[in-house]
């Protein structure tokens, strides 16, 4: 089961919250004035660039408080009548058990005019009346349609974090996840997120998730993300293009290996594309990127290149419907560590297979398919078959160790 | 390895394919041997068809007249221009005047390395024969084809199958159940190599030997199993799916080709929609294809674990 990282190692409490001191403390101040009675500004407009900790701040002030957290996000309705529905009532009533609410207006900036008709006015007359704290996020608290709502809300800017900041909680995950990294590349990661910490999150996951250590190396080709695009910049540019013409552009603009590419949009595919039907036209795109690479290496005719990047970048495009519901993160191609990883077991695989095949007048392929599945289970049950035949086959140590272990 | 173990060494003992075996003793009676092909399904003796004629022919120290070569280890045109012609060329005096070239999965041969060895056939015919050894001849070329007598194997008759499990229990002093040798025949089908497989490794885990015993050495000698690998993917997880074949590659080290072929027979008993099979057959043969041509295995064969996601999507819909 894939959980980001983002999730879990999510701050519980508002100390664990990286940065923006003074807002916090502004926070506190505020939620306080409401032990005695509701503050003359009864709403908090939390505002500031992706990734920083506004969602969040408002999550574990209602745990540190022991408040109740009624949120309201931009995957829901926001017309007039289901604000109304929403938080009308909330807003002055406390929970059944006297627990007192917290409402969370987030991602102000998704309230769309047409679909969520209304909304935003109901939201203001509820701050004006509120009976339980609200807090409302939003990237740009300046614009247009906030203004009447801007006037009624104390406003609380949320900065962007230091690299140092960023840095220390790289850090502190890598521990808890038992990766060994070194402090340049965690540098670089820190930097490269340039104050977004969620980003800086998921890189890390991407890169570092299931190893036991991280090299600069690992890491150094994100540093050419500012100048010449990164690669989850082009993910997204092939994936989310708008036209072909867009997805194929995406590919010349970045400084990447076509094969090294294929692999990423190869990992990535499932996890972008859930309906069958396009996951099947998807894949069928790699294959003829594949395909039309097999036919340059075998001919060594480079023009067909255009044709393997054609399929492999608007091929993809078109393939599928890409909603925007919901946000996927790009994963780093798992198939590139699992070959390095088993590659000295496939060589293992291949002496085996052709000293078995010499004897018993088979291939290596047809030794490994139908031979070693059965001395594997011999080895493993039989000590005195397993040296008899250890002997007549002449294996030796390592390969006795190799068909006796479980796996 | 019992395989080894009991493989016939002259062609008396061989009991089954008997009027191959005939033809094949009548070469050795002429000291003459043709260039021949030997098709048939895996496990019905051609190899040790291959290996008893040249003994016959040529008595215990057979092996220095005999070359036997695997192309699917040595597929390249290189392995014909090279290895193959410095053997069928050299000449040697004896009572015998030719040697035996023996080339083993002849069919995994690229075209290339086929149109080579046309060409030296036919130019060291006085000093070497060929027999080609395939699972099906069609997949050798015509002209290889018209220069060779052919010889066509076929599944071992059920008793002959029964003979030989009692031959080797009898021999090994094991004990085996009523329900153990038919469980043997029946995964088998006719396989004898498998079920001599089967068999040493059953008894390596106790007797007697009974149906149970022979399902979990079967069971556990398939980990990668690519019936469940097809039903992940009908079910629409197409991420454990496509994990199942990395492992069946990476870990297990087993070919493409291979998987495919699998493939291939597990999708015509899947119980889906016969309008699928058909679809899904044309997916297959294209990757198959495709792979032939050296594309990448996972890659390719990954899209068509999407092709069934997609399958069974639809037939859940109805």
């Amino acid at each position: 089961m894939f959980v980001p990282w983002t999730i879990k190692y999510k701050p519980k409490t508002l100390a664990e919250v990286v940065g923006n001191q003074i807002a916090k403390d502004k926070i506190l101040k505020w939620v306080h004035e409401w032990d005695r009675k509701p503050p003359k500004k009864r709403a908090l407009f939390i505002y500031g660039s992706p990734g920083i900790g506004k969602t969040v701040v408002a999550e574990v002030l209602a745990n540190d408080l022991g408040m109740e957290l009624v949120q309201s996000n931009a995957s829901n309705y926001r017309t007039a009548e289901a604000v109304q529905k929403f938080a009308g009532t909330a807003s002055h009533y406390s929970t059944l058990f006297g627990k007192k609410r917290l409402i969370l207006f987030d991602e102000l900036d998704g309230i769309t005019g047409t679909a969520d008709r209304g909304g935003l006015r109901v939201i203001t007359d509820i701050v004006k009346t509120t009976g339980s704290p609200i807090i409302l996020t939003a990237n740009n608290v300046y614009e247009p349609r906030f203004s009447t709502l801007r006037e009624h809300c104390q406003l609380v800017e949320f900065k962007k974090l230091a690299r140092t900041d960023i840095e220390a909680y790289l850090k502190k995950i890598c521990s808890q996840e038992g990766v060994e990294a070194e402090a340049d590349a965690l540098r670089l990661v820190a930097e490269r997120a340039s104050g977004d910490l969620r980003s800086a999150v998921n890189d890390l996951q991407a890169l570092a998730q299931g190893k036991k250590q991280l090299a600069y190396d690992d890491v150094s080709w994100l540093s050419t993300r500012d100048r010449k695009e990164a690669i989850f910049k082009v993910l997204s540019d092939i994936f989310y293009a708008g036209n072909v013409w867009d997805a194929r552009r995406a590919v010349d603009a970045a400084d990447i290996d076509p094969d090294m590419l294929l692999e990423w949009i190869y990992e990535n595919v499932p996890h972008q594309v859930k309906d069958p039907k396009e996951l099947a036209a998807t894949m069928e795109m790699l294959a003829s990127a594949d395909m039309y690479r097999g036919r340059i290496r075998a001919t060594q005719n480079w023009t067909l290149m255009r044709y393997f990047i054609d399929f492999m970048t608007a091929g993809v495009a078109i393939s599928w419907n890409h909603r925007t519901s919901g946000w996927v993160p790009f994963r780093f191609p798992t198939r590139i560590m699992t070959m390095s990883h088993s590659k000295a077991q496939r060589e293992m695989m291949t002496v085996i297979g052709l000293k078995i095949g010499k004897r018993c007048h088979i291939s290596s392929n047809q030794a490994a398919k139908d031979v070693v599945p059965y001395l594997r289970i011999i080895f493993q049950t039989n000590e005195t078959m397993k040296n008899g035949l250890s002997r007549w086959f002449d294996f030796d140590e390592d390969m006795v160790n190799y068909l006796s272990t479980k796996k | 390895m019992w395989t080894e173990k009991y493989r016939p060494h002259s062609l008396i003992d061989i009991v089954d394919q008997e009027q191959i075996v005939n033809r094949l003793k009548s070469f050795v009676k002429a000291q003459n041997v043709p260039h021949c092909i030997f098709a048939g399904p895996p496990g019905t003796g051609k190899t040790t068809a291959a290996l008893c004629l040249a003994r016959d022919l040529y008595g215990p120290s057979y092996r220095d007249y005999v070359m036997e070569l695997n192309a699917s280890d040595e597929r390249g045109i290189n392995v014909v221009r090279e290895t193959v012609k410095t053997f069928a060329r050299t000449k040697f005096i004896g009572e015998v005047s030719f040697k035996v070239l023996i080339l083993d999965e002849a069919d995994n041969m690229t075209g290339d390395a086929q149109q080579a060895l046309r060409r030296t056939m036919e130019r060291y015919t006085e000093t070497a024969r060929f027999i080609l050894i395939a699972n099906y001849s069609g997949k050798i070329i015509e002209p290889i084809q018209s220069r060779c007598a052919p010889f066509r194997f076929t599944y071992l008759p059920r008793e002959h199958a029964v003979n030989w499990i009692k031959r080797i229990t009898d021999n090994e002093g094991l004990t085996i159940k009523d329900d153990g040798l038919e469980a043997i025949l029946e995964i088998s089908g006719g396989d004898l190599r498998r079920v001599t497989n089967i068999l040493q490794t059953a008894a390596s885990i106790g007797q007697p030997i009974d149906e149970e015993t022979v399902y979990s050495v079967v069971g556990r000698a398939n980990p990668a199993d690519v019936q469940e690998m097809l039903l992940t993917a009908l079910s629409g997880d197409f991420v454990e799916a496509r994990k199942k074949l990395r492992d069946m590659l990476l870990k297990y080290g087993l070919a493409g080709t291979d998987i495919i072929g699998q493939i291939h027979s597990e999708t015509f008993r899947l119980s889906i929609p016969d309008k699928w099979k058909v679809k899904l057959a044309e997916v297959i043969g294209e990757a198959d294809f495709r792979l032939l041509q050296g594309s990448n295995e996972e890659i390719q064969l990954s899209a068509l674990l999407a092709k069934l996601v997609e399958a069974g999507a639809e037939i859940k819909r109805g």
